[in-house]
């Protein structure tokens, strides 16, 4: 209770990200009364928290120093996986589950172990492990879009995972609220957290200091993927079906509700609550703009330039070169 | 020493007599594009020897112009140490104006030309203002206006469509000039553009910058002015590959411009420029695109299934950083720095 | 009123005052010298010549008009030419393309690299530059001749002022010969030459005035020729020598702690070896990039280096630093620039204070706030750190005290051996005075010292026994009654050492080995 204390007294912008996304909500519902059902309001967070688990992972990365951008095919990989392996039964989960989770850690090891140990920059590894995957899904599939579909469709626990209310929330929002508790604990007060914020801001002072740098990296791409992987079952169990192409609203958005959330993109500050406010943010936003009937195009330029114009915000703080 | 008089100014002094106290050993791993292009290029003809058809080259080459353009756009940018996301967005803006706008009267062909360019240039400029006067680092940046580009390519044409005039596509990309694809004379122009500009002090500036920013900066370089003439130079190239492509698709789409960032970040690598900037030749990164066009037939003829080119690709990306970044370890170490 | 006067300049950097209405007047024709401890105000004073930095306040004027020193650019344009302490050179650029830039000759076709060194090449000749080799590129030349190029660059524009900043700290005897004598005759032909160096004796060969920077002000212009090295001691340190410096406690004792047998590595050390006593204080001297960087990073693992390494008279292998803290050496390094490599300067001080010993203040995997505080309060009160709060980013303390928190954070790991290097520059005099009682406790204690330090005063009266560096190799080991400063110089320079009772010898002294590695 005290590390969220802390954060929110620490980070005045924060405050004021979840402030604008309650009024944004409150504004609407009493615009467009239908908005803010518990039902509407439900499945809104629903999509927060699928944001909110995938930008876990980059929240990390990013806080590290680096960036994922492998999370879209990850997440998409995973959820194709799961589905083929548990065929659609519970009783395949207990070791489906895990095998899936193992598969996406491994690539993020990979991109850790790249980036750490071959001096690979994280934009150029990530990509590319992106790509590979892509291609990977793409060519296995030959080219069927809805491979899901073929196959047959997840499991019934995760299927019920977004729709089956524990205690008055689907399981969902469970798993965000613990996975906040982990990782904001985690981050603030914990030796893991503490090394990363340290190399996401002098990698050099921190090796220096002691610290295993390249052991921490693969770590936190390990993370990222896992996080990935965890979004894409959950995604998969929303929607009924794993299909191509799920993840790629993840590319830009995992970032954007970091960055949003206040985090420096160049590492070394920022925390998870930001994060979580970021993804409130991001999917009010992509709510409201239907209501307001505005085109598709109008919602990628808001997108853009809200990115931008927190961005800017959060970087005024900080003391920056003069040329 | 002290005492003897300085050397008197030799009229004749020559380079060749100063001592080669640098490494000014042949660069080989600058040659290793070149290299891996002629062994591609062979290796395609012998499998398809059609491509040395006239009209074959000229299909392939104006295919290959749009990526060109992108791949030179975002080397300069690459060139100073960052990165154009939103290259896509603004050619996407270039294939939405041109199609929804351009008749076959030749007034309105070339207002719209220069029209696009000069937008395609502003998109730039207001990228290289955001990187610069705002302080915001070129990723986050350009991933954000190519989110804003991308929504007002999608404001002016909503769905692939659009219709260009005909007689555009005759002009410019079907039949030959002394036998050759027009298209191969744009290349080439391309190619010299780029001999030209790197004499320019602009290019030097960009090496420097890239290099070195804050030393740039203390020798007296106008960084601001500079990147922002670099972006903006990157997005009118860009929307010069979006004119080209929508004559030849005839019609424009507003996410046309979405598979070239990828594309024009791995021809950059492939050609040898590092990301870190300051190094390279924009030259080899059009080899570098070709490089990859080039895969991308192999793998047709080999019958790789097309689905797998982007792993391909992904694959080629990592091994070609990987090298890079070999290359720099062993000189490190043998400069024992 | 003088050619170039910079009257009444004022900085400050957050909370640290570089500069308290200082005033610079310099005329044409001489060569002008700047001396100074580090943080004395020297470095900031030419940075606001150059365009570097923009004063809080004073007026600039180069013979009676104002100056326009906005941005580098500006001061260039306006005559102001400066050969940067760390280079502004472009790495990836040739020299030619360096020494031109910004003004390179173009015709038709555009710019010409061939053209371009064959400028350079005619501008070496007339310049007497031999060294240099116009085609290669930066990045792979050594220091010195990268230093010749950054001198080559400004000279290349024929500025009207000349700013050396420890122009001659990488030159061998030869380059730097030649620097003095091109800044004599370039003086005497009009211009106004600016010398910064660390060594005194240097500075005044080569002025004809100097002026003292002491805290960030000008305590005293002299003719180079009149004033004593005493004298100029005292303007530069403000107080005698001797107080700074608390006396030996404790007898050395045997046991050697750390041992190094033909150590090489990096560029710049070829062949150095050590055994280092425990409680004793061991200084290394010479000057800047003659090898100790190299020997100090690689003690601590940095830097992969060749040669046995014997730590509490085992062989290790110092790998990287984690192994040189732990347990089983205990080997700990202050390094050389606290902001880059000492700090997380983001990072409150409480974190920075803990970031080496996280392992030891963890229960159940979460850092024990109790164990946290406590510790720090300890380390802040046992360095007397002056700070508002321990939550405060480590940015916001002052440089003597940012210091302290890397000190203090490596006092956390209780080590048996401490490295220091180049520690107390840019520290204010009682911080200094401070670390060095520190440094005595520690010994006392049973801790071994190894220090470098470019500050002569320093290494003599601290060190118990000093080698002094030169060229990767040892050039001289001082103790007792040796252990002089003139002594310490000459070896720096090359020069035989004067041995107390004996007569001159020439450099080289085998290293007197009390057990240990040979």
């Amino acid at each position: 209770m005290t590390a969220v204390l802390n954060i929110v007294r620490r980070n005045p912008t924060v405050i004021m990200a979840y402030l604008l996304a309650f009024l944004m909500v409150v504004a609407v519902s009493i615009l467009r009364p239908g908005f803010g059902s518990p039902t509407h309001l439900r499945s809104l967070l629903i999509e927060a928290a699928v944001i909110g688990i995938v930008a876990l992972g980059q929240t990390v990365v990013i806080i590290s120093g680096g960036i994922d951008l492998s999370i879209p095919w990850v997440l998409n990989s995973t959820a194709v996986l799961m589905t083929v392996l548990t065929l659609g039964q519970n009783e395949r989960m207990i070791w489906a589950i895990p095998v899936v989770l193992l598969a996406a850690a491994t690539v993020g090891a990979i991109n850790g172990l790249a980036i750490a140990y071959l001096q690979i920059t994280p934009v150029i590894m990530t990509l590319a492990v992106n790509g590979i995957l892509l291609g990977v899904m793409a060519g296995v599939a030959s080219g069927g879009l809805n491979i899901g579909y073929e196959r047959g469709a997840p499991p019934p626990i995760i299927l019920g995972l977004a729709r089956n209310p524990i205690l008055g929330l689907p399981a969902v929002i469970w798993i965000w609220l613990s996975l906040i508790a982990a990782i904001t604990i985690g981050l603030a007060r914990s030796g893991w957290g503490r090394y990363t914020y340290a190399i996401g801001n002098n990698n050099v002072a921190a090796t220096y200091a002691g610290v295993n740098v390249k052991v921490m990296q693969v770590l936190t791409y390990i993370i990222s993927a896992t996080m990935s992987g965890v979004a894409g079952i959950i995604l998969a169990g929303k929607f009924g079906r794993a299909y191509l192409g799920m993840g790629d609203p993840f590319q830009f958005g995992s970032v954007a509700a970091v960055v949003v959330g206040g985090a420096s993109i160049l590492g070394g500050s920022g925390n998870y609550i930001g994060t979580v406010a970021g993804a409130l943010i991001l999917t009010v936003l992509t709510a409201l703009l239907p209501i307001f009937k505005l085109p598709a195009a109008a919602q990628n330029i808001v997108y853009g330039l809200v990115v931008l114009g927190t961005v800017y915000l959060a970087g005024l703080s900080r003391a920056k070169e003069s040329y | 020493m002290s005492g003897q008089t300085l050397t008197p100014l030799q009229t004749t002094a020559s380079v060749e007599r100063r001592p080669r106290t640098g490494e000014r050993r042949f660069d080989v791993f600058q040659v290793i594009p070149y290299i891996i292009f002629f062994v591609l290029l062979i290796s395609v003809v012998l499998l398809n020897p059609r491509l040395l058809r006239l009209s074959v080259l000229e299909t392939k080459l104006n295919a290959a112009f749009p990526l060109l353009c992108v791949t030179f756009a975002q080397s300069l940018i690459i060139l100073t140490g960052g990165i154009d996301l939103s290259i896509g967005g603004i050619l996407s803006i270039a294939t939405a104006i041109a199609a929804t706008q351009m008749t076959g009267d030749p007034g309105s062909i070339i207002f719209w030309t220069l029209a696009i360019l000069a937008a395609g240039a502003l998109a730039g400029a207001i990228n290289g203002l955001i990187v610069t006067k705002m302080r915001v680092t070129p990723f986050i940046a350009t991933l954000a206006t190519w989110s804003i580009w991308s929504g007002i390519a999608l404001f002016i044409l909503p769905k692939e469509g659009g219709v260009m005039p005909a007689v555009l596509k005759t002009i410019v990309q079907k039949g030959g000039i002394l036998g050759l694809p027009k298209s191969l004379y744009l290349v080439v122009l391309l190619a010299l553009a780029w001999q030209f500009l790197k004499r320019t002090r602009f290019v030097t500036r960009l090496y420097a910058i890239g290099s070195n920013r804050k030393n740039a900066h203390l020798s007296g370089t106008p960084i601001h002015a500079t990147l922002i003439m670099a972006y903006a130079l990157s997005g009118l190239l860009a929307s010069l590959g979006g004119i080209y492509r929508t004559i030849q698709y005839s019609t424009g789409s507003p996410t046309a411009g979405d598979p070239f960032i990828l594309t024009s970040a791995a021809a950059v690598i492939m050609g040898g420029m590092s990301l870190a900037g300051g190094r390279g030749s924009i030259g080899a990164s059009l080899i570098g695109a070709f490089i990859l066009l080039l895969i991308n037939d192999l793998n047709y003829f080999l019958g790789v299934s097309t689905f797998f080119t982007p792993m391909v690709q992904g694959v080629l990306l990592i091994l070609a950083v990987a090298i890079q970044s070999l290359g720099n370890y062993l000189r490190q170490r043998r400069l024992a720095l | 009123m003088a050619d170039l006067e910079l009257k009444h300049a004022k900085k400050r950097f957050g909370a640290v005052v570089a500069l308290d209405d200082a005033t610079l007047q310099c005329n044409r024709g001489e060569v002008h010298g700047l001396v100074g401890q580090n943080g004395a105000g020297k470095s900031t004073l030419v940075k606001i010549l150059a365009g570097v930095v923009a004063a809080d306040a004073g007026e600039i004027t180069l013979d009676g008009r104002p100056l326009n020193v906005r941005n580098p650019a500006a001061a260039i344009a306006a005559g102001i030419g400066m050969v940067f302490q760390e280079l502004s050179l472009i790495p990836d650029l040739t020299v030619a393309a360096n020494v031109f830039y910004g003004r390179e000759r173009a015709n038709g076709l555009g710019i010409s690299p061939r053209g371009l060194q064959r400028d350079a090449a005619a501008l070496f000749d007339r310049l007497g530059i031999q060294d240099l080799d116009p085609a290669a590129e930066v990045r792979d030349l050594p220091l010195a001749q990268r230093q010749l190029c950054e001198i080559a660059k400004v000279l290349a524009r024929d500025p009207a002022v000349i700013i050396l900043d420890e122009a001659t700290s990488a030159l061998g005897a030869r380059d730097a010969e030649w620097l003095i004598e091109t800044a004599r005759r370039l003086a005497r032909s009009g211009k106004v030459i600016i010398y910064i160096s660390h060594n005194l004796r240097d500075v005044q060969n080569i002025s004809d005035r100097l002026t003292v920077f002491r805290n960030g002000q000008d305590v005293g212009v002299r003719a180079a020729g009149e004033a004593t090295a005493d004298e100029l001691v005292a303007l530069i340190l403000g107080r005698r020598a001797s107080r700074l410096f608390p006396p030996r406690t404790e007898p050395i004792g045997h046991e050697v702690v750390l041992a190094g047998a033909h150590l090489a590595g990096g560029a710049r050390l070829h062949d150095f070896s050590l055994s280092l006593h425990q409680g004793e204080i061991l200084g290394i001297g010479g000057l800047t990039g003659q090898g100790q960087d190299e020997l100090f990073r690689g003690l601590y693992g940095m830097l992969r280096l060749r040669g046995e390494v014997q730590a509490h008279g085992k062989p290790v292998q110092l790998s990287n630093p984690r192994v040189a803290l732990g347990a089983g050496i205990r080997l700990a390094l202050v390094p050389e620039d606290r902001a880059s490599q000492g700090l997380v300067l983001a990072l409150p001080v409480l974190h920075n204070l803990s970031l080496s010993v996280l392992p030891r203040l963890l229960k159940l995997g979460l850092v024990s706030s109790r164990d946290e505080l406590r510790m720090s309060d300890e380390l802040i009160a046992r360095l007397a750190i002056r700070l508002n709060s321990r939550l405060a980013p480590a940015n916001s303390l002052s440089g003597g005290n940012q210091q302290k928190v890397v000190l203090g954070r490596l006092l956390a790991t209780e080590p048996a051996i401490l490295m220091l290097y180049d520690s107390t520059r840019g520290v204010d005099v009682g911080t200094k005075a401070e670390i060095f009682q520190l440094l005595r406790e520690l010994t006392a204690k049973g801790s071994a010292v190894l220090f470098y330090s470019t500050d002569v005063d320093e290494l003599v009266n601290m060190s118990d026994r000093v080698l002094v560096m030169r060229q990767g190799r040892s050039e001289a080991e001082l103790a007792g009654a040796d252990l002089t400063e003139e002594n310490v110089i000459r070896a720096s320079l090359g020069e035989p050492v004067k041995r107390a009772g004996a007569p001159i010898t020439t450099g080289q002294t085998a290293l007197v080995a009390e057990g240990g590695v040979q």
